[in-house]
């Protein structure tokens, strides 16, 4: 290593200094990690859950009884949560409930969130799933770059899934015609349950197939060809053998879906219609009128519910770990040998599979980068036009695409480096069971099920107007550097979920065996776990910047207005007018970026994704 | 910064390397401050100064300037509107403005009702002579602490090839235009909240949660933002969207069909969103003299005539110097629906909460 040459040229000194780091590196990422949640999450989101437990300086209940007792949030359970005593009422109407048959319950505004945020997870798995057996399992061309940009809908801009949704699926959009070709429809998609769910299907369903991929190509295949030689059917070996080492995945996929779009915001009112409100809707209408104390009791209700389902599943996740075996890839199969493969039945479910995921994936964003192309007299470059006046002519306090896209590139850059070793330290502790990294996976997944509109008040009031000190004086966390830990703080969920179930994957001997000729647990670390978990590794980088890329809430609010404007901002801020071209444009230009740092993350993982 | 000490770069916050940054509030003044030299700090929102076409803020920093050599217009935006001041208000923090650009009388009442003192200052209105020519109908504040500079009339837009012109309330509920109207989330967007209070003014307190009702069994759509709403309108998945009567200044502009892009006025009424600018509490005596004079300015018929065109919103004076491409395709209702402070005050939170409950329970 570089760094072995670098340090015996140093100093004593230096290199007491070097090993101190490097004896102390777990702590010290640790360390590095907890702090920067502390900082941009757990800090700023106490601010705000204070309000719902402490009505004028003391500790009260009322507001949680005012959500958990009212109809409208809760339904049928008010009566139940304002007369918890009444045990003879309530059995009585349970009663009279199974009489009449077990009619579908009200469960108000936070039933309904529950309920479309399952429908979303069971689309999200239903599409995810064929997809990550498609990149595991077969060879084609192309199939790395489709991987690269499996999470590509992850960074895009509500507003521009809505309008790439409006334009594909309206009534008379080209998944319309399409279907009249085949003397089909029109169907009416929009504004209905289903198009919020397939639209929640859009953002998530990439993360279950990237995640199932990972561990997919992590499947030892000896495994396989054992249990098949031993005479199980593929049926058995599959159920048997492959379904449980996929499993973790998978449901981390799941609940990381269920989560999300428990607390989704605003994609339900811009495809939906406030018939479809969720808590976060009212969080967010009571955030704008300044009730702070019925915000965070609804926080505090939406976010208990969360932790419930992350908690489950952290507790199966943890049994599922260290399994043990040295990674033998699967084969893949090559997806199309011949032109007469293109009948066989595997093949046929593929193809249809293929035209779905063009109309759900390609659709949309095709429809969006059309739309950029678009005038009143047809095919146009005006709005690219636009963004080139913008960037040479605008004035100083007015928003420029290039500084957006600089910006975003660095906070991206910045997140890495903060987010992807210490996320990677944080997973090899989780993985090998020791307590503190289980409590710090933990500390860092919990941010995934709380209200972003909760954090971003918090931040406002906790870090941009400062923690009062004494003598007058105010300590504010603002600018680049809160941008960039506010994002690390949201991408480490992703980078642990990612990295855990590779290096869950490496064979503990190899590491022990290292451990005994005398490397360190670091050296152990970095020379054997992690260029085995290298596929894990990479797309953990790539969700740290997907989600860095996408951030707009936390960013929008520590940058104060400031020059740290990205990206997504740009897009927000050129939907001015009467017409979709400039900020399809610009969504057209995020787009390009992303999908090239992903494609370049990938190679720069050596594409050891695919070979270990 | 402004009138605060900043020990920048402290860094190592709480150990994490977090650019931390201490301040105190009220020690020392800003030292580009002379008696010579006042930077005028204008809080606004985005779209007037950074809209994709036109916006008024290069033009109204530049004028200005120039008739006061002595003064800089510096902008901020921020990400909150006024509730951004509302609450340093109440947490005692010193703002990082002078004057606020863009309050909405619902805006007002809701820092009233926060806040124990005004977030604003007294006007001197003597000192704004263009106060004079304020249309009386705009001017909401019974305190007088800010100034209407523009409103806009929210209408229906709609496309004549499809639905015939919406003359009144009672024919949206009706077989002919079933499926046919987007709306806003008045809880969030301004247009869907004075459609909203349109409706109250026509069916009174009592009757328009019926009347929604009606509309809801017609099948009408309420969606987020004005934005939501509008880029499906623009995908022709509904013919029909509540709106500003500014858009054919749009699709003039753009070269759309103009059979698009139609105006239609319920009642022959239109509801009025006027938005007004004030002085900010805590702003200095020398700062508060240039507002005024800025106000002034912002009030000339020539100002009046340039903000109207380049934010594509109708002045707030009588008299405004407007071009033939605003005349033409700007149109104004014949009648002005508008619940001023008084009739809001205490009733606007409660009508829209009951309102929004009822279309999502």
């Amino acid at each position: 290593m570089a760094s072995e040459g670098a340090s015996r040229r140093a100093t004593g000194l230096t290199r007491r200094g070097y090993q101190w780091v490097r004896e102390r590196s777990l702590p010290i990422a640790a360390l590095v990690a907890g702090s920067v949640l502390l900082v941009v999450f757990y800090f700023p989101v106490a601010v705000v859950f204070l309000e719902g437990v402490v009505v004028d300086g003391l500790p009260s209940l009322a507001p949680l009884r005012g959500v958990l007792t009212d109809p409208f949030y809760v339904g049928v359970l008010a009566d139940l949560f304002s007369r918890p005593t009444a045990v003879g009422d309530h059995l009585d109407s349970l009663f009279r409930w199974a009489a009449t048959g077990f009619s579908r319950p009200s469960l108000g505004l936070i039933g309904f969130t529950g309920y479309q945020a399952l429908l979303s997870t069971v689309a999200s798995v239903a599409i995810g799933l064929p997809g990550a057996y498609i990149l595991a399992r077969y060879e084609f061309r192309g199939r790395r770059l489709l991987r690269s940009l499996t999470i590509l809908p992850f960074v895009l801009p509500g507003i521009m899934v809505a309008i790439g949704f409006f334009a594909m699926f309206s009534t008379n959009g080209p998944l319309n015609a399409l279907l009249g070709v085949f003397g089909v429809g029109p169907v009416e998609m929009l504004f209905t349950l289903e198009i919020i769910v397939l639209a929640h299907a859009f953002y998530n369903a990439p993360l279950v197939a990237r995640l199932a991929t990972a561990a997919w190509e992590g499947v030892d295949a000896r495994t396989i060809e054992t249990a098949r030689s031993l005479g199980a059917s593929r049926r058995r070996a599959f159920f048997d053998v492959l379904a449980p080492q996929l499993a973790p995945a998978v449901l981390a996929g799941a609940v990381l879906t269920f989560v999300f779009t428990f607390r989704t915001f605003p994609i339900v009112l811009a495809l939906g219609g406030l018939e479809m409100a969720t808590i976060e809707v009212w969080i967010f209408s009571r955030i704008q009128q300044l009730d702070l104390t019925t915000a965070a009791a609804l926080a505090i209700v939406e976010t208990v519910i969360s932790i419930g389902v992350l908690a489950l599943y952290l507790r199966f996740e943890s049994r599922q770990y260290g399994a043990g075996q040295a990674p033998t890839q699967i084969d893949r199969e090559p997806l199309l040998p011949s032109l007469r493969a293109l009948f066989r039945p595997s093949r046929v479910a593929i193809s249809v599979y293929g035209v779905f995921v063009a109309v759900l994936f390609i659709g949309p964003m095709a429809s969006m980068i059309a739309e950029s192309l678009t005038g009143p007299n047809g095919l146009t470059l005006s709005h690219y036009a636009f963004l080139f006046d913008r960037q040479s002519g605008g004035t100083a306090f007015q928003i420029k695409p290039w500084p957006a896209v600089r910006n975003s590139l660095l906070f991206a850059g910045a997140t890495l480096v903060i987010a992807l070793p210490t996320g990677i330290v944080v997973a090899v502790r989780r993985v090998r069971g020791d307590r503190g990294g289980v409590l710090l996976d933990v500390l860092a997944t919990a941010p995934l099920a709380v209200s972003g509109i909760v954090l971003g008040i918090g931040l406002l009031r906790g870090l941009v107007f400062g923690l009062p000190l004494p003598g007058g004086w105010r300590l504010q966390v603002t600018g680049g550097v809160a941008v960039v830990a506010a994002h690390a703080a949201a991408t480490y969920p992703f980078v642990v979920r990612n990295v855990a179930p590779a290096v869950g994957g490496v064979d503990l001997s190899l590491v022990e065996s290292a451990r005994a000729l005398g490397a360190s647990r670091v050296r152990a670390m970095v020379d054997v776990e992690l260029p085995l978990a290298v596929a894990g590794i990479v797309a953990g980088a790539a969700f740290a910047v997907a989600i860095s890329i996408g951030e707009f809430n936390s960013t929008v609010i520590l940058a104060e207005g400031g020059d740290y404007y990205t990206m997504p901002v740009a897009v927000e801020r050129y939907l001015g007018d009467r017409t979709l071209g400039p900020a399809t444009a610009m969504g057209t230009v995020l787009l390009a970026v992303t999908s090239a740092s992903f494609v370049v993350i990938d190679r720069v993982g050596g594409g050891r994704g695919d070979r270990l | 910064m402004k009138r605060r000490t900043y020990i920048a770069g402290i860094g190592g916050t709480v150990g994490t390397g977090l650019a931390g940054c201490l301040s105190r509030d009220g020690s020392t003044d800003d030292p580009e401050e002379t008696d010579d030299e006042t930077t005028l700090t204008v809080a606004t929102y985005e779209s007037f100064l950074d809209g994709p076409s036109t916006s008024p803020g290069e033009w109204v920093k530049t004028e200005f300037e120039a008739e006061h050599p002595d003064v800089t217009i510096e902008w901020k935006t921020p990400e909150n509107g006024l509730n951004h001041y509302i609450q340093r208000f109440e947490e005692g923090i010193e703002f990082d403005a002078d004057i606020y650009l863009g309050v909405n009388v619902d805006d007002l009442i809701r820092a009233d009702d926060r806040l124990e003192d005004s977030l604003f200052q007294d006007l001197d209105r003597d000192a704004v002579g263009n106060a004079e020519r304020l249309r009386s109908d705009l001017d909401f504040d019974p305190q007088g602490r800010v100034l209407p500079y523009d409103t806009g009339y929210i209408s229906l837009v709609y496309d004549e090839n499809e639905v015939s012109s919406p003359e009144t309330f009672d024919q949206l509920t009706q077989d002919e235009f079933s499926g046919t109207l987007l709306a806003q989330n008045a809880q969030q967007s301004d247009p869907g909240q004075a459609f909203l209070l349109w409706t109250i003014s026509e069916f009174g307190e009592e009757g328009y949660l019926d009347y929604w009702q009606e509309l809801q069994d017609n099948d009408v759509r309420i969606l987020g933002s004005w934005w939501d709403t509008y880029s499906a309108y623009l995908e022709a998945e509904r013919p029909m969207v509540v709106s500003y009567s500014t858009d054919q200044v749009f699709a003039n502009r753009d070269g759309n069909d103009m059979s698009r892009h139609q105006i239609g006025f319920l009642e022959d009424q239109g509801y009025a969103n006027p938005e007004a600018m004030g002085v900010l509490a805590g702003t200095s005596d020398q700062q508060s003299d240039v507002a005024h004079d800025f106000f002034d300015f912002l009030l000339t018929p020539e100002a009046q005539g340039r903000i109207a065109t380049l934010n594509v919103q109708f002045p707030a004076i009588e008299g405004a110097e407007l071009d033939d491409e605003y005349d033409q395709f700007a149109l104004e209702p014949p009648e002005t629906v508008f619940f001023d402070y008084e009739e809001l005050q205490g009733n606007l939170e409660g009508w829209v909460e009951e309102w929004a409950r009822q279309i999502a329970g």
